[in-house]
């Protein structure tokens, strides 16, 4: 029996309201507000007190997929990468760097965000980055 | 190292419990923890916390996935009361549970929820007029007219943004399928809710259940008096049925450290 | 925004545009609540008979699009009577005298021709507004959806400069980030002209700075927006988009010719928890982790910025995406080989000034707000206390212009989109909770019940809606939430992609399109 409260952030909305994330023998079983956070002082909306439903949701896909002849196929982390890279870097060769677009996340980290476009500019070698966070 | 930290550490060697529920301070947060005979110097951590969680919801769930587990609980006198609730309707089991009371109210004698945490501060001027003051007791409520009164509370209900989380963080709110998403008894996907339903619902479902912990109104983003709406519930139980929820009148004195609950859970 | 959430309780005035807030906000909601209990007045001014406008002291229903004529028009009455805070304007700001030019104008009455609002109206609100200091303003997309979103913004700060609510505790100008990490994606420089903290990649000291901490050579001329990628992909320049987190399929304007635009693309990569629209067009298809399987931080719409932490490892084969990028980038030949969240968050905060004086360790639990230069500098709970940003705060001069799209003959309708309560964005997260999926299983459309009245719609009933751009069909709500002439739509269902019909004309600076206005018919459908 192993029970942790993790605290963490609701990743809905821009209030960014602290949780508590319940986890019971490892897997994530509910989620409470985090009573003494600044943001939120212990309430929560409709979409953060369910957050764990997203996360543990059936519909998750849970590998890295690759398009053979129109249809996925489940396939390692490293064919998915190798794959990726050596598209990527075909294109880059053929058409230059600013023929690649890199959408970033307005969900994730900033520590994603960040390598996100540290990676568009260096690795790819374009400015062509920018967020959906305008719709 | 205090006193309570003693108990725990000794029912926990002991094996008079297998875990023991309560707070540990994190980044200066009080969190819920577990505290077990595996990491048993962790005790020295536990503390009584500022911070109310619904500790014996959390033991609930543990009672449904591993009943054979004997759990210990830092319990006030809410509590307690929500423990006895959680009996009389078989989500835990008397036997496997463990009490190390805490004083937490500053008067010695005190009815139901007379409690340092309840008392909020003062509601603005405009609540006052148009609303319901949440530190209202119900005797108070009642000077209103039935029609101010439907008013005043209509206003607050107004205020409802639908998050559930007076049912969802309620110590005693454990059914399966939940009235509250009953779309045939109350509308879905708007907001306001429905008006008075939704929030009448929950009420006449608290009646012999609630145990005025506050833990509802505290979750309320509206800052509704839920509290006081089902106190006025219950007084109607208490009426007709002579009966309270979660209280036994043999429970221990409010001792800083109370003995285990050994009372006999009352059948409704 | 440039203020914090808690100070609205304080405010004396809280004006509301453009924002759904109990919907889309709804902690922001309660603290509006809890303002106008302690006494705060509180103005509502959208197209929409929210739920917020029921606590409202005024309320108001522009119409679409007219938010610049609307706010003009309180200007000039403030101007007239002399409300202003004519110290505010003279220590702190400049330009005063081009905007009362323009603002001469704007007189209740052509207000009122312009919004729909009456004179009176506009007069009480800018009583209200200038009369309750300090006085927050909240806006959210109702603003900056919009091709002319950018003046609805200057607007919004032109009003608040007037009155001196820059730089006061519980004022300010304050846009509702719609999700949890915009203000962090853009802070770290998720966008085309600028490296972490706003640094433009144009500026030769910051591109040095950046090319000698990367050890490459980094390009200085401003890439394309989102809006611009997707005309490049249109004629060609664009062949490969890499898309993280995001399902633009559903969530962008015109999503007919984005279908179309994505099918030409020679290489699309997606990185997201489910298989979404966009997902399924992808060619490889990255499993990344949710909030609760990676650590890293997120910056709240306060410019807090504050540490999520893993709470169970990552599900299946997911990855956290920190760790995918630096896979895929070792493999493109820019080797990052970062071991933790934290090592990126340090390398980050070297280069962003405003963020400089954050650790995890000082960010524990509750954040910190930016600018925080220092290691023992506090945060920063509101903007602009003694001075602006770039010197003296500037009065923009702004006129009203139509929205792009107006009703006609043909499409009689005014046409607006958004949330509801239980659902985000493009529904992907919400509508696999099944809590949330409760509550609204379907798209729907608001229709008034006069309109329903005329076109002898049923509540429940499916009806076919067109604008020059598409067709959808979709369930009619029938409510008293819109007025005549105008309908809602949310955008979270997938089987009534309402973005179909949207209008991509967006705003020449922001490129922001103009979701909140499109015009449209209604047509029932045949039994
Ligand atoms: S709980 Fe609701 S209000 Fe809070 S961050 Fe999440 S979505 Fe926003
Ligand atoms: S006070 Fe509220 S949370 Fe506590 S038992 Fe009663 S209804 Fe439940
Ligand atoms: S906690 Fe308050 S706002 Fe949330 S559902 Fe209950 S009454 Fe409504």
């Amino acid at each position: 029996m192993d029970y942790q409260m993790v605290p963490s952030i609701c990743p809905y909305c821009g209030v960014g309201c602290g949780v508590l994330l319940e986890v019971i023998d490892g897997k994530l079983a509910g989620t409470l507000p985090l009573k003494t956070h600044p943001n939120n002082e212990g309430k929560l909306c409709i979409k953060g007190w369910n957050l764990h439903e997203h996360v543990v949701s059936d519909n998750r896909l849970l590998f890295p997929l690759v398009k053979e002849e129109g249809r996925f196929r489940e396939v390692a982390w490293d064919e998915a990468i190798e794959i990726s890279a050596k598209r990527l870097k075909a294109i880059i060769e053929e058409f230059g760097p600013d023929s690649v677009g890199v959408l970033t996340s307005a969900k994730m980290t900033n520590e994603a965000n960040y390598l996100i476009q540290k990676f568009s500019r260096a690795a790819i070698g374009t400015n062509n980055v920018d967020h959906c966070a305008r719709l | 190292m205090n006193m309570m930290h003693e108990i725990v550490k000794e029912w926990l060697e002991q094996e008079k419990i297998d875990l023991f529920i309560g707070y540990k301070v994190v980044d200066g947060h009080p969190l819920p923890c577990f505290f077990t005979r595996e990491n048993i110097d962790d005790v020295d951590n536990l503390v009584e916390s500022k911070a109310r969680y619904p500790l014996e919801k959390i033991a609930a769930k543990v009672y449904s996935t591993h009943p054979e587990m004997k759990i210990g609980i830092l319990a006030r006198d809410c509590n307690q009361r929500a423990l006895n609730v959680l009996y009389v309707w078989n989500q835990l089991d008397p036997e496997k549970i463990e009490t190390v009371g805490i004083n937490c109210c500053p008067s010695p004698a005190r009815e139901h929820a007379d409690c340092s945490y309840l008392e909020r501060e003062p509601s603005g001027p405009l609540k006052t007029l148009i609303g319901i003051e949440n530190n209202l007791k119900p005797e108070q409520a009642e000077v209103y007219s039935q029609e101010e009164r439907f008013k005043r509370w209509s206003y607050e209900f107004e205020k409802c943004i639908k998050c559930y989380g007076c049912r969802n963080i309620c110590p005693v709110c454990f059914c399966k399928e939940c009235s509250l998403e009953h779309s045939d008894l109350i509308k879905k996907g708007e907001l306001p809710v429905e008006i008075p339903i939704f929030h009448l619902v929950r009420a006449v479902h608290m009646a012999g259940r609630c145990i005025d912990c506050g833990l509802c109104e505290d979750a309320c983003p509206a800052n509704i008096p839920l509290r006081l709406l089902y106190r006025e519930v219950n007084q109607i139980t208490a009426r007709l049925f002579d009966y309270r929820a979660g209280t036994d009148s043999g429970q221990s004195p409010f001792s800083i450290l109370g003995e285990n609950v050994t009372l006999e859970p009352m059948s409704l | 925004m440039t203020n914090s959430m808690k100070e609205f309780e304080d405010s004396g005035c809280i004006f509301v545009i453009g924002s759904n807030t109990t919907e889309t906000h709804p902690i922001i909601a309660g603290r509006i609540m809890t303002a106008k209990e302690k006494g705060a007045k509180l103005i509502v001014a959208d197209p929409r008979n929210i739920h917020l406008a029921e606590f409202a002291d005024i309320v108001v229903h522009h119409r679409l699009g007219s938010d610049v004529a609307l706010l003009n028009g309180m200007m000039h009455v403030i101007v007239k009577n002399g409300w202003h805070d004519d110290k505010h304007i003279e220590e702190r700001t400049e330009g005063f005298s081009d905007l009362e030019e323009v603002l001469e104008d704007y007189t209740p009455k052509k207000v009122e021709a312009i919004t729909g609002v009456g004179c009176v109206d506009i007069e009480r609100m800018a009583e209200m507004y200038a009369g309750n200091h300090p006085a927050a303003l909240l806006y959210a997309m109702g603003i900056t959806q919009h091709t002319t979103g950018v003046d609805n913004v200057k607007s919004c700060c032109n009003l608040a400069m007037l009155c001196g609510n820059v730089g006061v505790r519980s004022g300010g100008v304050n846009p509702l980030r719609g999700q949890s990490n915009v203000q962090g994606a853009c802070d770290m420089g998720g966008l085309p002209n600028v490296f972490p903290g706003y640094q433009p990649v144009a500026d030769q000291t910051a591109n040095e700075k950046f090319s000698n901490a990367w050890g490459k050579a980094l390009p200085e001329r401003a890439g394309l927006t989102l809006t611009d990628m997707v005309k490049g992909m249109g004629d060609g320049r664009i062949k490969a988009l890499c898309v993280f987190g995001e399902n633009p399929k559903l969530s962008d304007p015109d999503s007919g010719h984005l279908d179309h635009v994505l099918k030409k693309l020679d290489f699309l990569l997606v990185q997201d928890l489910y298989m979404t629209e966009t997902a399924a067009d992808a060619d490889v298809f990255f499993a990344g982790a949710s909030v609760a399987e990676e650590d890293g931080t997120y910056t709240n719409t306060e410019r807090r910025c504050m540490r999520g932490n893993k709470a169970i490892d990552p599900l299946g084969k997911a990855l956290p995406d920190w760790d995918i990028i630096c896979r895929l980038s070792s493999a493109m030949g820019y080797a990052m080989d970062y071991s933790c969240p934290e090592e990126i968050f340090d390398e980050m905060t070297s280069l962003t000034p405003s963020y400089g004086g954050m650790t995890y360790e000082r960010l524990g639990i509750n954040g910190l707000q930016w600018p925080c230069p220092g290691k023992d500098h506090p945060g920063t709970p509101y903007l602009h206390k003694d001075n602006f940003s770039r010197g003296k705060g500037k009065f923009h001069a702004v006129k009203y212009l139509d929205p792009d799209e107006m009703p006609d003959e043909d499409y009689p309708f005014f046409l607006t989109t958004g949330r509801m309560f239980s659902h985000y964005h493009t529904g992907t997260m919400t509508r696999v909770s099944p809590h949330l999926h409760s509550e609204q299983k379907s798209g729907y459309i608001e229709v008034s019940p006069k309109d329903a009245g005329d076109m002898m719609l049923n509540d429940g009933e499916n009806v076919r809606v067109l604008s020059r751009r598409g067709q959808i069909e979709v369930p009619v709500k029938i409510t008293s939430r819109v007025g005549e002439g105008l309908l809602f739509s949310p955008f979270h269902f997938r089987e009534n992609p309402i973005n179909r019909l949207t209008n991509p004309a967006f705003d020449p600076i922001a490129k922001i399109p103009e979701f909140k206005v499109c015009a449209v018919k209604l047509e029932k459908i045949a039994e």
